[in-house]
């Protein structure tokens, strides 16, 4: 009697704590803290395969893990990678001529140079700088089915596409279990899909690059993947004082100039979100808005600029919820 | 031979649903305490150190400025206050943390990935569901 | 309590018995659900209540002791042993009270000794962390101990009827 009185009591206990609170699963992985929050029956066992899924990426795309496709096609300079692998590397090759190289992945040897990744950034002269450009292009990288080739002295860091491919496949295993709504960040590789479980769409946050207290704007979406870069987000400071952000501009090998301080790329493909978020925030401005133009809106975009205007594609309109004080907002023009 | 200590009542008695009853009084008494008292606009921080939780305070009840420390490989001072988080200090190489700055809204976080530190804001009413950038 | 040989060595077979709880209970990860440093579930509560009553409080408290100490030990910090030793003597003292009221079965008994093990490794994550924002996770844990006090109440009934004609101590 005792014990299914227990049991009663704790089941109602927990049963009302717990109808709004979603199931959520962080992790490190991929170089990056992430985290994933999922409503309905089968949200814990969709968050757990779904880590899984990230892990079984890491595994074969990192540049750092010995046993990857990447580490031994660096290592070797050739490499039978597996079919998903192969097929990424096309895919960055493709974004690579889209975004006229300034999204590449041969970037590689500058970023080791620059020491972007590691422990202890430092300013190369540049006669190194000059020595390795010439390695950077997707044009090193040569593929005959799954077997790929590089150019002496190429590498290949899938670091700029990595995150977003793998938010592509956490969708999918989403779409494989009971999930009534999620919400997960891979570092920033943002995905959302169906609802909160008061019925709502998830709000997402567009960071203020200028003070990290607050957001530029507010969103209200679903069904979207979504990927912010920005130079603000990860840099390290020079002896002499002068701040180098983490993004190069591939054709000079220096961190990017651009009048931006970030942009967001929003649209149905978070690998694609991911390598364009990067090539417009080196191309600035008026590049970027170009772009977008000629892309037939594929995409959704939100430029932050550097004069304190935040720019906004026309599909976005409707979706705004909240405008951050310090900026100005304008439409960008189809 | 036989004076046992005390002899136990193996078999449930009537008295026990008391027992039972007042743990779930004491369970709702903390809920609400806990959950119910809370202001609209109050902000727990939560300090998360390799996936365990080392420090959790709730920021309106913080007169002075409180200082968490964490030391692993790397050493981080996080400091609390009334209104925001940050991680003010930090031997970690890349700085990601403590250039991420003062935090004070609910939904956000900073990470220390060398350290796998987090430290997240929560509130009743969370400004965003994911933050991008 | 008289230290004899046969009473000394039956301690140590019990303390020995409770670690190895201790460490059982380190398959059920509860740290998953309330993610807190050394919280633990309490199954190392079935030694106490089987010592309290067959023992005396005495050698309960000395069992006990020696088990959160040669835990922490083990597990090699000094929080874990606040948290064990608050949980514990928690425990161990509202049983204390409670076991001589007539009409309370050993489950009335393990439940409220579960409940108290919680409060007060609660109280030791409050002590830890600083502040009271670890009082959400009482309300589950309190939850968690009507099962693990019940089962607790269980296993130990169903020792003491198994013993019935054992006595340890004259």
């Amino acid at each position: 009697m005792c014990a299914a009185l227990a049991a009663l009591m704790l089941v109602s206990l927990t049963a009302c704590g717990k109808t709004e609170e979603p199931e959520r699963q962080e992790l490190f992985a991929m170089d990056t803290y992430m985290s994933l929050a999922a409503y309905g029956d089968g949200a814990q066992e969709a968050l757990a395969a779904a880590a899984r899924e990230i892990n079984r990426l890491e595994q074969e795309l990192s540049r750092t893990v010995a046993t990857s496709d990447i580490y031994k096609l660096n290592d070797s300079g050739s490499a039978v990678v597996s079919e998903e692998t192969a097929a990424l590397l096309k895919n960055a090759m493709t974004y690579s001529a889209a975004t006229g190289g300034l999204f590449d992945v041969t970037v590689a040897p500058l970023v080791s140079l620059w020491g972007i990744t590691t422990d202890s950034p430092r300013v190369p002269e540049r006669s190194e700088i000059d020595a390795l450009l010439p390695l950077v292009g997707s044009g090193h990288i040569h593929m005959d089915g799954n077997s790929v080739t590089l150019d002496d002295g190429c590498a290949v860091d899938l670091g700029g596409i990595a995150k977003g491919y793998a938010s592509d496949r956490v969708a999918e295993v989403l779409r494989q279990y009971a999930v009534t709504g999620a919400a997960v960040s891979l570092g920033g590789n943002v995905y959302v899909c169906g609802q909160k479980s008061d019925g709502s769409a998830w709000s997402v946050a567009v960071q203020d690059p200028k003070n990290t207290g607050a957001y530029a704007m507010t969103l209200e979406l679903t069904d979207v993947f979504a990927v912010t870069s920005g130079g603000y987000q990860r840099y390290f400071t020079g002896p002499d004082g002068t701040v180098y952000q983490h993004i190069l501009d591939p054709r000079t090998g220096y961190p990017a100039q651009t009048d931006l301080l970030s942009v967001t790329v929003i649209g149905q493909n978070g690998t694609l979100a991911d390598a364009y978020s990067t090539a417009l925030y080196v191309m600035g401005e008026q590049a970027a808005c170009d772009f977008w133009r000629q892309s037939g809106g594929d995409f959704d975009l939100v430029l932050i600029t550097a004069d304190g205007r935040v720019l906004y594609t026309p599909g976005l309109a409707d979706h705004i919820s909240q405008k951050g004080a310090d900026y100005d907002f304008q439409e960008v023009s189809a | 031979m036989t004076s046992k200590r005390s002899q136990p009542e193996l078999k449930p008695k009537p008295l026990d649903a008391l027992v039972v009853l007042a743990v779930v009084l004491l369970a709702v008494g903390a809920a609400w305490l806990s959950y119910g008292g809370k202001g609209e606009g109050a902000l727990t921080a939560t300090v998360k150190h390799r996936g365990q939780v080392v420090a959790q305070v709730e920021l309106s009840s913080l007169t002075e400025e409180k200082a968490v420390s964490i030391d692993g490989a790397y050493h981080l001072t996080i400091t609390l206050d009334k209104t925001g988080a940050a991680v003010t200090d930090s031997d970690c190489p890349g700085q990601d943390c403590v250039h991420t700055g003062r935090i004070t809204r609910a939904g956000q976080s900073i990470v220390c990935l060398p350290e796998q530190v987090i430290v997240t804001l929560e509130g009743k009413t969370p400004s965003a569901d994911v933050i991008l950038g | 309590m008289k230290l004899t040989t046969k009473n000394l060595a039956l301690c140590a077979v019990l303390t020995a018995l409770a670690l190895g709880l201790s460490t059982l209970e380190n398959l059920f990860p509860v740290s998953l659900v309330v993610p807190l440093p050394g919280i633990k579930l309490g199954l190392a509560n079935i030694v106490t209540v089987f010592a309290l009553y067959q023992l005396g409080a005495a050698s309960a408290l000395g069992i006990l002791v020696a088990r959160c100490l040669l835990g922490s030990l083990f597990a090699g910090n000094a929080s874990a042993l606040l948290f064990s030793l608050m949980g514990g003597v928690g425990a161990m003292l509202v049983m204390i009270l409670l076991r001589r009221v007539r009409g309370l079965s050993i489950y009335g008994v393990s439940i409220a000794g579960a409940a108290a093990h919680n409060i007060g490794q609660i109280g030791a994550a409050m002590i830890v962390l600083g502040g009271t924002a670890v009082l959400g996770y009482l309300p589950v844990l309190l939850g968690v101990s009507l099962v693990t006090g019940t089962l607790t109440g269980f296993v130990a009934s169903l020792l003491f009827r198994a013993m019935r004609n054992i006595h340890f101590t004259q």
